[in-house]
């Protein structure tokens, strides 16, 4: 266990891997702060840089930029009202309310400091959870991987924002483009339609950018400029902090704790963590009446809980292969091109490396603190770089990395279709995080199912045999149920009230 | 553009009964009771599920309508005209463009081209605009060319490194 340890600091104090460190810090700061640019964006487009990296200067590249582009969202949000990722969204309103009662470096030292704690004890989640977990992952055959990947879709469909059914339609669309090519158990040409260029199937990455950039792009023509920025000296950023964390610090853990949780889920991600800890401060404040006026407590307990499911959301990705978030979605790419494919194995086989991670989530969240500060500093500088300026670069960064990945011109086609995919469903309320699932899992699903088929002789019993893959079962078809319940009861109860109305 | 949820589910509708067929159609491998052919099948029939669903309003009303936060200060409204929506096009209509004369004109005049007429589009003045148009280029050659070793098209300009 130390000679890990040691071994794993070896891996992390190489000058290659502090530079690409400090640099992915700055740009995730500054991409995370720029309104429209989300987190997930700016680790997909790093990933053609990564190629060129060793492993774990790769891993500390993403690690660095989805953690700090988490917190910097929270600069926008508090000092403009427009959150600069979604992961913000959810207090933007409250920030700025504070910095309009002249409490603006109070909100953003909450944000950096609380984002930094979170960050530290999500981390703390993944060294605590994982281990053992993979102990017991061991054991799974592919009835239990089939099962818990059809778990993790139909969580992803459970929490998204929107229409469950469309959801799940979202989901199947990516199953059915990970359909494509020729990987597949017969090993024949599925969908390729003739181009060879299909034979080996959509690749994950450009389709991420493509949804994530490409369509930001678009909407980004559609939609007027945010407004500058007004200039503005900040006092102390972090005064006040430490008697925040003592005033509420039962407020702080369970933000930490959402925040785990909804990491660890399949699909849902910071925005969500950020959503429902907001939430639940509200409704468990003994004060909820001041919520919305400015009042710190909410942005405790979300700021915390965001950067909290980064961490975890690595858990089912390192463990399964199944991404926590679209952010770990983008890291399983990157793993598996660095010959660290996810799997229980990964903690016995290769544990020096899996402890130079945890190393590298905490280094990261240390350096937030600093850095942060600089940042929002800075902020009314960065903030006024007009997106005519941001978009142009980011479309050549586009076609350039989507080509990068595999040398291949096709590559800038498919961000350009999903591009075009990613902005007509989420215009139409389709989520599209559910449908990058599908396409990551994909093949994984269909593996585990046709496996578990053959190897049953066709038959459906033996999905249900063995007790773990009967209790991830009884969990999986659950989360399907639920909304078809939840609906049901929704549709009956008017009907209920209005039959009940007239006989009074 | 949002498309009634009608017409999105039927459009849902077809895709999957198209997957389930063309999945169908799948030569089996010998031998084997399942091959290549269930899984498209068993996806399309379930997206064709939630198309029908989609299309009769399942589930509507779990949608959150997105509330639209005005800017404080007002930025001016976006003009609307009938073309107006087609700008959103403009991206991957680019990015098919650098596909197809990427090889031919080389990186640089390529992107130039990209950068140029992005940010116009998103109204930057000849001022702002044609510097980013030389120098963004360059910058990004340098980065991925030379420090990332991709293999970009030299075309007709090719950088002095």
């Amino acid at each position: 266990m130390l000679d890990t340890l040691i071994q794993a600091f070896g891996l992390i104090t190489t000058w290659e891997v502090i530079v690409a460190m400090l640099a992915a810090s700055v740009y995730g700061l500054v991409i995370g702060s720029l309104p429209g640019l989300s987190a997930t964006m700016a680790t997909a487009l790093l990933v053609p840089v990564t190629f060129y990296l060793s492993p774990i200067a790769a891993i500390a590249t993403i690690v660095a930029a989805s953690s700090m582009a988490i917190f910097s969202g929270d600069i926008p949000g508090a000092l403009l009202r427009i959150p600069g990722t979604p992961a913000s969204a959810a207090y933007a309103d409250e920030a700025y309310a504070m910095t309009r009662k002249g409490e603006a470096e109070l909100a953003l030292g909450a944000g950096v400091w609380f984002s930094a704690v979170g960050g530290i004890a999500g981390t703390l989640s993944l060294m605590i959870l994982a281990p053992p977990l993979a102990e017991i992952a061991l054991s799974f055959s592919t009835f239990e991987y089939f099962w818990l990947a059809l778990l993790g879709l139909m969580c992803a469909t459970l929490v998204a924002r929107s229409s469950p059914v469309k959801a799940i339609a979202g989901m199947f669309i990516g199953l059915l483009v990970s359909c494509i090519g020729i990987e597949n158990p017969g090993g024949v040409p599925r969908f390729t339609a003739g181009l060879t260029d299909l034979l080996g199937g959509i690749e994950p990455i450009p389709a991420l950018v493509g949804v994530f950039a490409v369509a930001q792009v678009m909407r980004a023509m559609l939609t007027p400029e945010p407004p500058p920025i007004p200039r503005r000296k900040f006092g102390s950023i972090l005064a006040g902090q430490w008697t925040l964390t003592k005033k509420y610090n039962w407020q702080m853990w369970r933000g930490n704790i959402i925040g785990i949780i909804i990491g660890v889920l399949p699909g849902a991600g910071a925005d969500m963590a950020a959503w429902v800890s907001y939430a639940m401060s509200k409704r468990f404040s003994k004060q909820p009446e001041k919520f919305g006026t400015g009042h710190v407590e909410g942005l405790v307990e979300a700021g915390a809980s965001n950067n909290a499911s980064v961490a975890s959301g690595w858990v089912p990705s390192l463990l399964f292969g199944i991404p926590g978030d679209t952010i770990a979605a983008i890291a399983i790419g990157v793993l598996y091109m660095k010959g660290l494919n996810p799997g229980p194995t990964l903690f016995t086989e290769k544990a020096s490396s899996m402890y130079a991670i945890y190393l590298l989530f905490i280094i990261a969240n240390i350096m937030m603190i600093p850095l942060g500060i600089v940042m929002i500093r800075l902020a009314s500088y960065v903030l006024r770089a007009p997106r005519s300026t941001v978009m142009p670069v980011i479309m050549v960064c586009c076609a350039v990395g989507s080509f990068a990945i595999g040398n291949n011109l096709f590559g800038v086609v498919t961000v350009a279709a999903f591009g075009v995919i990613g902005y007509v469903m989420e215009a139409n309320g389709y989520p599209v995080a559910a449908m990058v699932l599908g396409i990551v899992m994909g093949t994984m699903v269909e593996q585990a199912f046709v496996t578990s088929l053959i190897k049953s002789d066709g038959s459906i019993l033996p999905f249900f045999d063995r007790p773990i893959s009967a209790i991830l079962a009884t969990m999986a078809i659950g989360a399907f149920v639920w909304p078809v319940l939840v609906w049901l009861w929704r549709r009956l109860k008017p009907a209920a009230t209005a039959a009940a109305t007239p006989s009074r | 553009m949002r498309l009634p949820d009608r017409v999105t589910g039927l459009f849902l509708v077809g895709l999957g009964a198209a997957a389930a067929y063309g999945g169908w159609k799948l030569p089996p491998v010998p031998g084997q009771p399942v091959g290549p052919n269930v899984f498209p099948l068993v996806i399309g029939i379930g997206l064709a599920l939630c198309g029908l669903a989609i299309a009769f309003g399942i589930g509507h009303s779990f949608e959150e309508e997105e509330e639209i936060v005005p800017f404080e200060g007002g930025a001016a409204p976006a003009p609307q005209g009938k073309l107006y929506g087609l700008r959103a096009l403009l991206p991957p209509a680019l990015l098919l463009f650098y596909v197809v004369v990427a090889e031919r004109v080389g990186f640089i005049l390529t992107a130039a081209i990209i950068v140029y007429v992005t940010a116009t589009a998103l109204g930057a003045r000849w001022k702002l605009a044609l510097p980013l148009t030389i120098g963004a280029p360059i910058v990004i050659h340098l980065i991925f060319s030379k420090l990332l070793r991709v293999p970009l098209p030299i075309g007709l300009l090719p950088m002095p490194w």
